[in-house]
């Protein structure tokens, strides 16, 4: 075995290209939380260029030849986000639009009224709803496409940066779009190179009928206003040139023959993530902050915003890199949604495009998840103020699949967003639990009589207010997700943070579960604790007793609960009470019937044999009680291999992606993979599939199709469950790898749960290089080829592994 | 109770418009008809047979000098028909008055005479007053509405003349129920014939609008109406006459709707005035009769009117949009002498029109590739610049205006389809089209026309040369939006093999079969592909990996899709275009990726008809 312990340096390019860029700036920490629209400190500036040399920049770009337009940016807007504010770019050269979104920008309150029958209201005023904060166009009349040529918009992953070129009268115009953290604001640079000028409008206007004012001194126009609920936003915009003039005309600011052109936009509002605060910071102006913010960035070189943000971006994005192999040369030439249709068309694997989907969800994850509160159904990528299902959270899949991708991407600081969420409404959802959780009418009440701790419903706002139905296991499946984070990181002090949000699950369960009598094959009968009346997501009977949804969830809850007593040293009389609750849990059968893994205490199926949720199976994925390496009794596992065979291949986009992640989980690399290429497929009159930004596009009904994050977050999930499989003591590498990627590639920065990461080659199939680096974790077992060997580290070193 | 003659719209469109007409119809049916005399015509008509009787025309019209080019003009009725604040101040269609068509002709000549617009066209209403209520001489003839045209209709037409331009006027086919006048009537210089001779003794109606009495040509003083009025247009100086509500078509069909004899009659009427008169036939005429319309008239309407009776002139899905699925049928059918009328060209003002400048170019490329006559219907003395700017482009209209046949789709998938004709140089016309809603891309292979390598670019719509083009151009276009480019080839033909669809190394299934077809390559297709039928060409070879353009020649009398796809790939939904009738052959190109060495290509009815497959030609590179 070759085994060489090494320094923990990094010899990764993209690790010592980020190594250095800290080291220039310091960035990493003095670009701490920003966890609300606050007042910040000026950004420290980088001394030298970020910036990638464009050979470099290439190789994570994707590209288009031709614009959106209003009402096409869910299509066809590129978006660009720093963690907070979210914007679509249409990039139009004769009409610049960005939607823009404020991720707090929420409607609706704590809604702790019930319904008659026990459950939650779902409204855009009482639950809320998740809205967009302003439109921003920047008119240029005398470019329209008609006029155009050799149009080019680009968006480029790691630097964070949109850009479109073209040319008009034999001028190369060029305009280029980032939103940026260390700023806080978005900016809109406009270039041109001959002797080209721009002359137009640029117009600030709110989505809620709010009145833009403007300050000709500053050149700057902007507007705020409240909801009914109270919540305060504001947006301002401010526009600058080294010549030609700039002026306010009316509510818009005109410019007129300016070489170079500067657009500095933010906003947002006085959400705070704080219950005992009512969710606000009373000391927060929106409007006159956005303005401040604005004017302030304008003051500063464009090329200094643009530094600061592409040093803020790029080491977060460089963590992690992918390579599935080299696609034909021809592809090459076709812009992005050429090759999404060519991929489709002729069943051709294009490695490349497949590599880049999962960089953009990790784009749209360092885009959307920093510092605020964490990606919803749309994440902040709204157009227009009525989202489908509110872009709210909902826990019975969609906001624990944006997050399985954090870790496994060299993205677990994007991860906080969801932990501090889940803390800040902690409060409300302990209290509303109390209060409202065993009401007479709620069909899912604890008929024990006994509430404590916390649940949540299907769906989850910003102000601890729950909508639509109780979903008692939802809290034990956030905590899934809660835990596994600490599995990744090994840090303690989260654990310790998250803390209360496993326990309060926990209390609630041990309070809800109620006892039955079970009778196995042989005839004997024993009694085991099971879920009182419940639902497995989103269908079947809507009052059954020990769902395999709720046992695997709690089973797992139970266990990593028990864990985190131990790592924390914390409440080891109530963690025997829980081994005990442990040891009782009912845990599902194959049912003799189908020979499938039973989603309910019946042989029978009592639901929809293709139904999207995968509830049944997770215990396979993302739990990993279901295993297809011996550890697991074979029935078990063929038991949910029939079971997901039998929910079949065609779905919408995240439960496609769950599919693959089960399919990965199954090391069945070609059906995982087949999975992929379906949520590649492009969507087609609001079909299934990928649009033409590759948001994931979910059919609603027949010709009205949506966007939904999760399978733009949870189908790169799967690229990488394909590739490293691991839970605490055990990684295996390429446990699925298709025929498709198999040739040669690599991957580095993957996260590994013991507390690891791992980069991996391959070639032919066979890995030809691992190198595993400890994030604190201490030995693990590597299987790769069919041979396991075990690997002893101390934290923050690597070691390097070869001849498999 | 007001008669609105002219609504007019498609099939499913809002049943209100069905409604009126049905509400609005004509009077009642005259005493005549319910005890019908039908001893009297033929007998009181003894001076019939001193009329000179000639065979029906073999005259081709294109030997009349008339329609040797697409006409380019203006017409009233796009005006009339509009809701938009002004234009109809004492109600629907009263737009229509001397003073309105002096001041257009006047404007036309002034703005748009030098490129080509020429004629100045009455449409409906000219003989009725503002309830709509029509006016004939004693002879059953329309004779102008006194407060709409005081002066008459010469003094309009000699106006027109006086300005360089040429007159055009109007009528619905058929004896109008109005003018029967209980059967009395007198027709004009027939002694002995009197409208009851010239309809059916059962009073059977005709027309798009069922307003007129059908005629019976059988009776010789059928023709003499039709002479009466030829000559009184022909007196008052008309170039030109727009036959409406014309069957088969006008969404008629049936016996009692084909009008092959009137129009027959009016071009035999015309020829004898001695006057040149341009003949325009008008509505959805039937493309099966599309050799009758070429005979016997200078242009032929293929599609409902243009115009939307809404607050604007049109609107793009109301319907302009309908011409690109509905131009295709007739790309073979037009040529000098005779065109496909694509209707209305109202481009001129952006307000009025109800379109985007995206929609409003993409509409006049349509219709300059299409060949159609260019005639707006725009107020020509408020067009904006945009609009003055299309109107006037000499480029483009010289594309309409080249004499050679319409432009056909290319490559039709999806909602970006290429439009191209090769012209007589040698060189191509080339239109992108997006109909899509949101902005699209578009791309022009030049494996598509034929040819590879390099050729230079003309855009036509920004009047300067792009350049030089290795293979393609393509163009990011927004909704609905258009480029027009002259492509110069300057490589060589592109070399291809051919694939047989009869070849018996295919594989056919479901109900494929192959049969015998005239227009075809090897005198034979295969056909019967509906309901998941397929074709698939085996052994299909190249020599290296890559995407190629595959040309697909077929047969299809109409719109049918196939998904095309190589090696089991999920393939491409093409939505072939009618090639007008099923002895007809096309060639549209799709692209797909092949390998090196053997290929297959599956041409897939899915779920519905497929169009007959002629054969595949596969270009030997990528």
């Amino acid at each position: 075995m070759d085994i060489r312990n090494t320094e923990p340096h990094d010899i990764r390019p993209s690790r010592r290209g980020l190594l250095a860029l800290a080291a220039a700036s310091g960035l990493v920490t003095a670009l701490g939380g920003l966890p609300t629209f606050a007042a910040s400190a000026a950004p420290r500036r980088p001394t030298t260029s970020p910036l990638l040399d464009p050979e470099d920049a290439a190789r994570n770009q994707l590209w288009w030849k031709a614009p959106g337009a209003a009402g096409s940016l869910i299509e066809q807007g590129l978006p660009v986000g720093n963690g907070r504010l979210g914007a679509l770019a249409g990039n139009d050269p004769a009409n610049e639009l960005l939607a823009i979104t404020d991720a707090t920008l929420w409607t609706g309150g704590l809604n702790d009224t019930l319904q008659s029958d026990g459950q939650f209201p779902y409204g855009r005023d009482d639950f809320g709803s998740l809205t967009q904060l302003a439109t921003l166009t920047v008119d240029i009349p005398g470019h329209d496409l008609g006029v155009v040529d050799a149009y080019r918009r680009t968006l480029d992953l790691a630097q964070g940066l949109v850009g479109a070129t073209y040319d008009v009268g034999g001028v190369t115009y060029r305009r280029q779009i980032f939103a940026s953290r260390p700023d806080d604001v978005i900016v809109l640079h406009f270039t041109q190179e001959g002797r080209g000028a721009y002359t137009g409008t640029v117009s600030l206007a709110g989505t809620h009928g709010e009145a833009t004012t403007v300050d000709a001194a500053r050149r700057c126009a902007s507007f705020g206003a409240s909801f009914a609920n109270g919540l305060r936003y504001g947006a301002a915009v401010t526009v600058h040139s080294a010549s030609g003039t700039v002026t306010v005309t009316g509510t818009s600011i005109a410019f007129a023959d300016c070489r170079d052109l500067t657009v500095v936009v933010s906003g947002g509002t006085n959400y705070a993530p704080d219950q005992a605060a009512g969710f606000r910071d009373p000391s927060v102006d929106p409007e006159r902050l956005a303005r401040t913010k604005v004017l302030a960035a304008a003051r500063e070189p464009v090329r200094d915003l643009l530094h600061t943000h592409v040093a803020d971006v790029r080491p977060l994005f460089e963590r992690f890199a992918v390579d599935l192999g080299p696609s034909p040369a021809w592809l090459r030439e076709l812009d992005t949604w050429e090759r999404v249709q060519a991929r489709w068309r002729d069943d051709v694997p294009d490695p490349e495009l497949e590599a880049a989907y999962l960089q953009f969800g990790r784009y749209l994850m360092i885009s959307g998840s920093r510092g605020s509160l964490p990606l919803g159904l749309q994440g902040p990528w709204l157009e227009g103020n009525d989202p489908d299902w509110m872009g709210d959270y909902h826990t019975d899949v969609n906001i624990q699949m944006n997050y399985w991708l954090a870790d496994r991407a060299a993205l677990g600081s994007c991860f906080d967003a969801l932990a501090d969420y889940c803390l800040a409404q902690l409060p409300s959802w302990t209290d509303v639990t109390r209060r409202l959780f065993n009401s007479p009418t709620n069909r899912f009440r604890n008929s024990t009589g006994r509430v404590a701790g916390w649940a949540v419903a299907f769906s989850t706002n910003p102000y601890g207010g729950s909508g639509w139905w109780w979903h008692p296991a939802g809290n034990a499946w956030l905590c899934q997700n809660l835990f596994e984070h600490f599995e990744y990181t090994q840090d303690r002090a989260y654990l310790a943070k998250v803390y209360p949000l496993l326990k309060g699950a926990v209390e609630f369960w041990a309070a809800r579960l109620v006892t039955s009598t079970v009778t196995d094959a042989s005839g004997v009968s024993r009694e085991v604790l099971v879920d009182d009346a419940d639902w497995s997501p989103e269908h079947g009977p809507q009052d059954a007793r020990g769902i395999t949804y709720a046992q695997e969830l709690v089973w797992q809850l139970f266990g990593n609960y028990l864990t985190a007593t131990q790592v924390l040293g914390r409440d080891s009389g109530y963690a025997e009470t829980v081994a005990g609750l442990r040891e009782r849990l009912y845990l599902p059968e194959v049912s003799p019937t189908t020979g499938w893994l039973q989603e309910w205490m019946s042989p029978d199926n009592l639901g929809e044999t293709t139904h999207r949720h995968l509830s049944p199976l997770i215990g396979l994925f993302p739990g990993d009680r279901i295993r297809p390496d011996g550890s697991t009794p074979a029935e078990l596992v063929a038991g949910a291999t029939a079971l997901l065979t039998a929910r079949g291949m065609n779905s919408f986009g995240w439960a496609n992606a769950w599919r693959s992640l089960c399919w990965a989980r199954l090391k069945d690399a070609e059906t995982a993979y087949r999975l992929l290429a379906t949520n590649l497929k492009p969507s087609v009159n609001g079909g299934n599939g990928t649009a033409m930004n590759l948001f994931d596009i979910y059919e609603t009904n027949p010709g009205r199709g949506i966007f939904q994050i999760d399978a733009n977050l949870g189908t790169p999930a799967a690229i990488i469950e394909m590739l490293v499989y691991s839970r605490p003591g055990h990684v295996e590498l390429l446990p699925a790898l298709p025929a498709a990627w198999a040739a040669a590639g690599s991957v580095s920065g993957v996260g590994v749960r013991g507390g690891f990461v791992v980069d991996v080659s391959w070639a032919n199939g066979r890995v030809t290089r691992a190198r595993l680096t400890s994030t604190g974790g201490r030995s693990t077992t590597v299987v790769a080829g069919g041979r396991a060997r075990r690997v002893d580290l101390v934290p923050g070193r690597s070691v390097t592994l070869g001849d498999f | 109770m007001r008669t609105r003659r002219r609504v007019r719209r498609r099939t499913g469109l809002p049943v209100v418009a069905t409604a009126l007409v049905v509400a609005l119809g004509g009077p009642a049916v005259p005493a005549r008809a319910a005890a019908p005399d039908a001893a009297t015509p033929h007998a009181a008509a003894p001076d019939v047979t001193a009329a000179p009787v000639t065979a029906p025309s073999t005259v081709d019209m294109a030997a009349t000098g008339l329609a040797e080019r697409p006409y380019l003009g203006w017409s009233s009725w796009s005006m009339q028909s509009s809701k938009y604040p002004g234009l109809n101040p004492d109600g629907d269609y009263s737009y229509l008055t001397e003073a309105n068509v002096l001041k257009q002709a006047d404007a036309l000549a002034t703005r748009l005479k030098p490129y080509g617009y020429e004629y100045v066209n009455i449409d409906a209403g000219w003989w009725r007053d503002n309830d709509w209520t029509p006016r004939f001489d004693e002879y059953a003839r329309q004779t102008p509405d006194p407060v709409r045209f005081p002066r008459g209709m010469k003094a309009v037409a000699d106006h027109i003349h006086a300005k360089g331009l040429k007159a055009g006027i109007y009528l619905p086919v058929g004896l109008e129920k109005e003018a029967y006048a209980g059967g009395a009537a007198p027709i004009w210089n027939a002694p002995g014939c009197t409208t009851a001779d010239i309809v059916y003794p059962d009073l059977r109606t005709t027309n798009g609008w069922d307003s007129a009495y059908k005629i019976d040509f059988d009776d010789p003083c059928a023709q003499r109406y039709i002479d009466s009025q030829a000559r009184m247009f022909a007196d008052w100086g008309y170039d030109f006459l727009k036959l409406d509500g014309v069957g088969p078509g006008s969404f008629k069909s049936g016996d009692n709707y084909d009008n092959v004899a009137d129009v027959a009659a009016w071009q035999k009427a015309i020829a004898a005035t001695g006057r040149p008169i341009h003949l325009e036939l008008s509505w959805s005429l039937d493309i099966g009769h599309a050799a009758d319309w070429k005979r016997y008239s200078n242009g032929w309407r293929i599609d409902t009117d243009v115009e939307c009776y809404c607050n604007t002139l049109v609107t793009w899905e109301n319907s302009v949009d309908d011409r690109f699925d509905d131009a295709p049928a007739w790309s073979r059918k037009a040529g000098p002498g005779g065109w496909n009328d694509l209707d209305t060209l109202n481009v001129g003002n952006g307000a009025m029109d109800g379109l985007t400048q995206a929609e409003r170019q993409t509409y006049m490329t349509l219709w300059a590739i299409s060949k159609s006559p260019l005639y707006t219907g725009d107020d020509l003395t408020r067009l904006d610049d945009y609009g003055l700017s299309l109107l006037t482009n000499s480029e483009v209209i010289a594309v309409d205006q080249d004499g050679a046949p319409p432009a056909r789709p290319v490559t039709p998938a999806g909602d970006q389809p290429v439009w191209a004709a090769k012209n007589p140089d040698g060189s191509w016309t080339v239109a992108l089209f997006n109909l899509a809603d949101a902005p699209a891309s578009v791309t022009a292979h030049w494996a598509s026309l034929g040819f590879t390598g390099k050729a230079t670019v003309r855009d036509l719509w920004n009047r300067k040369t792009l350049g030089t083009y290795k293979d393609s151009i393509g163009a990011a276009l927004p909704a609905h939006g258009s480029r027009l480019f002259t492509v110069r080839p300057g490589g060589p033909a592109l070399v291809t093999t051919r694939y047989e669809a009869e070849a018996a190394t295919n594989t056919l299934s479901g109900n494929a079969s192959v049969a015998g077809c005239d227009a075809c390559s090897g005198g034979q297709k295969v056909g019967n592909l509906y309901l998941g039928g397929k074709l698939r060409f085996n052994d299909v070879t190249v020599r290296r990996d890559g995407i190629y353009t595959v040309a697909i020649s077929y047969v299809s009398g109409d719109i049918r899709s196939a998904t095309v796809s190589a090696n089991g790939g999920n393939g491409t939904s093409l939505r072939f275009p009618s090639t007008g009738d099923w002895g007809t052959a096309e060639t549209v190109s799709v692209q797909l990726a092949l390998k090196a060495g053997a290929n297959t290509i599956t041409v897939d009815s899915a779920d519905w008809y497929a169009p007959d497959i002629d054969r595949i030609d596969v270009p030997q590179t990528p």
